[in-house]
């Protein structure tokens, strides 16, 4: 027999079989259903269905190609067009110099921002006055549009990279700080007590409590932060660069090549991916005692 | 108990108040615990109870009166006063064995004693074949186990017990309950135990002081004399005591009066 299907009841439960008189009968043979609730999926099933998702969205681009009129369709490459520039963008014009310098921008400017957001939320974490000092102009800096400081940091900077990092920096400091003092002061009460009567000195708590239970959501909150990152890449790109991938897809637009521009769009989300798979690592193979455990 | 028997806990008239002054959780409370005796703070939620423990750890200060534990002031939280709490409070990116090592490092107790020493206590409490694992695969009895192990290993003068059983369900707190009395017949640690589990109490303490509710002050204060000073390894032997049962029923009076605000 297959796996038990019934939304609630587990495989081998009682249940309503027939001959119990009135209301529904159940005949031991469960609908199939596939919207389930409280049904986890497995890993291998979730890969099924990511990779079905993807399928899906590729299917639906490329018929969106074909569908457009034949003197149109320049305008919506086929993802086998992308791609191809993608490669040819790659052997002819060194796009993979303009990806590093992207990819160099956006991890620079992110670990100077971590630099500081890490420490800075822990410390106002710990410290209740300290919170009270400093988060009132952190927190009210979030509502600043980080983009509004481009011609601010132009007019300081000129058009140079320390330009560009001090906008990404912007960009993610504000949010990373109020993100990590959330995840410091989500840490349990009763640990730090605990090591206070165990005689704990504050340093001791404070890096050996505090930063230890807190260090897998402040990742996680690097992992969610680093998106952002990537958004404030291409609007400073566009901008204002002559490298990097969002200044190869201004100059791709300013000729109409669309598979250009979605090459670069899909690099991006691309590299996106990676980064995001690589704090999911990180975050593995670093905090072993956090990981999911099945069952 | 003799006379002369050396005082390990000194309450004198310690009030404790909060939001200003406005609300009194502790009133007034005097009381003394002589060396090695087990001591349950008993009564209602919210009588205050759990507030004077704290201030035996000195997580939280007095607001008027004095505590001293052998001969010392308590003016804040130290390895000298072990606390267990009814949170899991066992650090969860340490297994179980570096759990129990953690208040010996804060110690400084060099890596090879500590590490035999926490064997030892892991033992004591049934844990060993659990040394190397992380908390998160570890049941909430078998946490409580840790957080006891590791607390005595600090060797404590004085053990303070935080409602240390009330998350677990009633088989696991009946184990616990047993094992705490192997505990107290090898270290004889002066303990106060919190619960609201009148059972618990009689079962565990040599005496009990009953608080009222809201503001916490001692309603009655009395030694578990129908023991006749034995501890039972095991529960039902301590049930079919003479004066069990009328222990027992005294207590829930008075937890009814103070309920319903007799």
């Amino acid at each position: 027999m297959a796996q038990a299907t019934n939304p609630i009841r587990p495989e081998g439960a009682p249940s309503n079989t027939a001959g119990q008189g009135a209301g529904p009968r159940y005949d031991g043979r469960p609908a199939k259903q596939y919207l389930r609730l409280l049904t986890p999926v497995t890993s291998r099933q979730a890969a099924y269905y990511g990779v079905a998702g993807a399928f899906l969205f590729f299917l639906i681009w490329e018929a969106g190609h074909y569908l457009t009129p034949e003197g149109s369709q320049r305008f919506l490459p086929s993802p086998q067009i992308v791609v191809g520039t993608m490669v040819r963008l790659t052997v002819e014009k060194n796009y993979l110099a303009d990806v590093g310098i992207s990819l160099a921008r956006v991890l620079i400017s992110f670990f100077a921002a971590c630099a500081i957001a890490v420490p800075l939320g822990v410390f106002m974490g710990c410290f209740a006055n300290m919170r009270a000092f400093i988060n009132p102009v952190f927190s009210g800096a979030r509502y600043l549009p980080a983009a509004s400081f481009i011609p601010l940091l132009l007019v300081w900077f000129g058009p140079t990279d320390t330009q560009k990092l001090a906008l990404l920096f912007l960009g993610v400091i504000f949010f990373l700080v109020a993100l990590i003092l959330d995840n410091t002061e989500a840490v349990e009460k009763s640990l730090v007590e605990a090591a206070l009567t165990m005689g704990a000195s504050r340093s001791q708590i404070v890096m050996g409590v505090v930063v230890r239970a807190a260090s897998p959501a402040i990742v996680d909150s690097m992992r969610n932060m680093i998106a952002v990152s990537w958004t404030y890449l291409v609007i400073e790109e566009i901008v204002a660069a002559q490298d990097g991938i969002g200044a190869v897809m201004m100059r791709a637009g300013r000729f109409l090549k669309v598979d250009i521009i979605m090459a670069g769009i899909l690099t991006i989300g691309i590299l996106g991916v990676l980064t995001d798979i690589a704090f999911r690592l990180l975050s593995y193979y670093l905090f072993p005692w956090n990981r999911k455990r099945p069952g | 108990m003799s006379d002369d028997a050396t005082l390990a806990i000194e309450v004198q008239n310690v009030t404790r108040r909060y939001m200003g002054g406005k609300f009194t959780a502790v009133d007034d409370i005097s009381l003394d615990v002589p060396e090695a005796q087990v001591c349950a703070f008993v009564g209602p939620s919210g009588c205050g109870k759990t507030t004077m423990l704290r201030m035996l750890a000195g997580l939280e200060e007095p607001t008027e009166g004095s505590i001293v534990t052998y001969g010392r002031p308590v003016l804040g939280p130290g390895p000298d006063r072990g606390m267990v709490f009814q949170a899991y409070t066992s650090f969860p990116w340490l297994t179980a064995l570096q759990n129990v090592e953690y208040g010996m490092k804060i110690l400084g107790v060099p890596k090879a004693e500590r590490e035999a020493k926490a064997r030892k206590w892991l033992e004591e409490v049934h844990l060993s074949q659990a040394a190397n694992s992380y908390p998160s695969e570890l049941s909430g009895g078998m946490k409580q186990r840790v957080a006891i192990a590791r607390t005595l290993a600090q060797n404590p003068t004085v053990l303070l017990l935080d409602e240390p059983f009330g998350a677990l369900d009633a088989q696991v707190r009946w184990e616990m309950q047993e094992m705490m009395i192997e505990i107290f017949e090898v270290e004889r640690k002066t303990t106060v135990l919190v619960t609201h589990d009148v059972q618990e109490a009689i079962y565990l303490a040599d005496r009990i002081v009953f608080y009222t509710r809201t503001p916490g002050k001692v309603k009655q204060d009395i030694l578990m004399d129908f023991k006749n000073g034995q501890r039972f390894r095991q529960k039902e032997e301590l049930l079919a005591q003479p004066g069990y049962i009328d222990m027992e029923r005294q207590l829930f009076a008075w937890m009814r009066e103070e309920i319903q605000g007799t």
